[in-house]
């Protein structure tokens, strides 16, 4: 009995040397590449890793210049007091209307855009069109802000034109006269950016798409319109709906370039959103604890509304992006 | 859908010159500002305060651009995003390649973790405060480091070279391990001619990326010494000082008083845009293919 466990025990041990040696063999065989990821590694957890964990300051009362160690915990506090602030509501609205507006605009638009280009029968023009569409894309935000206030400034060529065909007297200032015009302007501006370049991905996935669809479709009379709503536009479905849930993540985030551009003293009711306020109070007045708070909710809300889009597609329409 | 136009019922043909006009309203739309801000920024500065420039230059005058490339911050401003984009885009292709290199490697034991490593940080990341903190413990605020070093590595980028070094037989990596080649020369000498189509795609998107960005100068730079020709077009737009600056009286000749700040921001935008415009054509030969296969790996 006894030397039948050590006999066990030995087989044991063995079976684990060999283990431990196998691994290791096979780190041997692999130390270049080890040794090319081990640097990288290193690199992705300061560059990346440690900011996602120095968010735990949300719930300190972290002072610049002081180690995290010795910082006070507050838990929850940085969050009430955002939300107990004046400016939560009108941050919050006009968070949610600029990236609402946004995505009311800025998600049909594209599929528009591609499903028109589909039906242009002229190859050149819609090579022209279609590679007109997405230069905007490329450009920096500062020179979308430039165009924007040459054509919306105060001699800007949209108040020469309506002055010169007498349809208003005054020039009218776009760019402030209390931000009436900010959500308008802004909403198209990235309209205008983003169309041709998100329209790529549904032209990629019109184009496989069965033709025969099409020829069965036109068998049974359907007319243009009528195959593109009965073949196209289910066709792509798919694709419809893992960018709608994906575009879910972002109903949080108006963006923080174009705001910071176009935004100004006057349109401040309506351009402060969430990302300008944690630029404000964290890099500007230096209060890092409480803009990182304002952050965090950011980012909960936009993976929770991520994950509730993704269950209502699947549960009404049987797509999901997991 | 290529059925001949003569099949078309005339509700197809109207719909069809309906959407002929429809796009080409839209091009016009998208390219219409480029056009009015190259006609100004060629026009004499006074004669367009008064207003009236479309399409064509009024007044022809060059010398809102003389002005520019005689002011000497423009010049630092343009040789900082020249230098930005070369040390940055070789840096982020040489250093993205060879990651994506490393996880391509069919028997390698750690691909999968890290893979996995990078494709979390497209998900997650941390704060904009908590990344300052990192970036100055790390000394990289008030430095040209932080244009190109927090950038080398690239998620999504990383899956684009991954997924193209993949459909290379890997039969052309192993016979060079039997010979005794080591990992880092199997990827100068073999991955990286081979794929010579994905680096090319990812190192344009990269110094597109480079030109354009401005907001890590003005979150991680704001001293001014490494501004970037995005934020000399920046502070033009929006701080009224540097337009002062720009008249000042002494760097202005006889020449030079026929500048305004519309045609001096007008040709500024156009240096911004222009680099853009003329890679624009190489871009074209490339970034399809990329994003479509972005499309079908999810």
């Amino acid at each position: 009995m006894e030397s039948a466990m050590h006999e066990l025990d030995a087989l044991g041990t063995k079976a684990k040397k060999t283990k431990l040696q196998l691994i290791k063999r096979r780190f041997y065989r692999e130390r270049q590449l080890w040794f090319l990821c081990i640097p990288i590694l290193f690199f992705i957890f300061v560059m990346q890793y440690i900011p996602i964990f120095g968010d735990v300051i949300a719930f300190m009362n972290y002072i610049p210049g002081q180690s995290i160690w010795s910082s006070e915990w507050v838990g929850l506090q940085h969050f009430k007091t955002f939300f107990e602030s004046p400016d939560f509501p009108i941050i919050m609205r006009n968070t949610l209307a600029i990236s609402g507006l946004n995505i009311l605009f800025g998600f049909p638009a594209p599929i528009i855009l591609a499903l028109l280009l589909n039906e242009l029968r002229s190859k050149p023009l819609r090579k022209f069109v279609q590679s007109t569409s997405y230069l905007p894309y490329f450009l920096s935000w500062v020179v979308v802000a430039s165009i924007a206030f040459l054509l919306f400034g105060n001699e800007g060529v949209l108040n020469e034109f309506l002055q010169r065909f007498g349809i208003i007297k005054q020039p009218i200032s776009f760019l402030g006269d209390g931000g009436k015009y900010y959500w308008g302007i802004l909403t198209s501006l990235s309209v205008w950016k983003n169309v041709g370049w998100n329209s790529i991905i549904y032209l990629s996935a019109i184009t496989s798409v069965d033709p025969e669809l099409y020829d069965a479709g036109k068998v049974d009379g359907l007319g243009r319109f009528k195959s593109i709503w009965h073949i196209t536009l289910p066709s792509i479905r798919p694709t419809i709906v893992v960018l709608w849930i994906l575009s879910m993540g972002n109903i949080f985030s108006a963006g923080l370039e174009a705001p910071l551009l176009i935004g100004n003293a006057q349109t401040r009711d309506y351009s402060e959103v969430i990302d300008t306020y944690v630029f404000k109070y964290g890099l500007e007045l230096g209060n890092y604890s409480f803009a990182t708070a304002i952050e965090l909710v950011k980012g909960i809300i936009a993976v929770s509304l991520v994950f509730a889009a993704n269950r209502f597609t699947k549960k009404v329409m049987d797509t999901s992006i997991y | 859908m290529n059925t001949s136009f003569a099949k078309q019922s005339p509700g197809g043909k109207i719909f069809d010159v309906c959407n002929v006009i429809l796009l080409l309203v839209f091009g016009v739309l998208v390219f219409y500002p480029f056009i009015n801000l190259l006609a100004l920024s060629l026009n004499d500065g006074v004669d367009a305060l008064k207003g009236g420039i479309y399409i064509w230059p009024r007044k022809l005058s060059l010398s809102a651009y003389l002005y520019l490339f005689q002011d000497s911050r423009l010049l630092s401003s343009l040789t900082i995003s020249v230098m930005r984009v070369i040390i940055g885009t070789t840096t982020c292709v040489l250093s993205t390649g060879l990651l994506a290199y490393i996880v391509t490697v069919k028997h390698f034991s750690g691909r999968k973790m890290m893979r996995i490593v990078f494709i979390i940080t497209i998900y997650f990341s941390g704060g904009l405060i908590p990344t300052y903190l990192v970036f100055l413990s790390l000394g990289l605020t008030n430095t040209f480091n932080v244009y190109w070093i927090p950038a080398m590595f690239n998620a999504t980028w990383m899956l684009y070279m991954a997924s193209y070094m993949e459909s290379i037989p890997d039969s052309l990596f192993e016979s060079a391990r039997i010979d005794g080649a080591s990992e880092l020369g199997i990827f100068v000498r073999i991955a990286m001619p081979v794929c010579i189509p994905v680096f090319a795609s990812i190192a344009v998107f990269s110094s597109v990326s480079h030109w354009n960005y401005w907001l890590d100068t003005v979150i991680y730079n704001s001293s001014g010494n490494w501004d970037t020709l995005p934020i000399y077009l920046k502070r033009m737009l929006l701080e009224v000082e540097a337009l002062e600056q720009l008249r000042n009286p002494q760097a202005l000749s006889e020449r030079m008083r026929d500048l305004s700040p519309t045609t001096l921001r007008a040709a500024v935008t156009m240096l911004v845009t222009l680099p853009i415009f003329f890679v624009y054509p190489i871009m074209q030969r490339y970034f399809i293919g990329g994003i479509t296969l972005g499309a079908v790996k999810g």
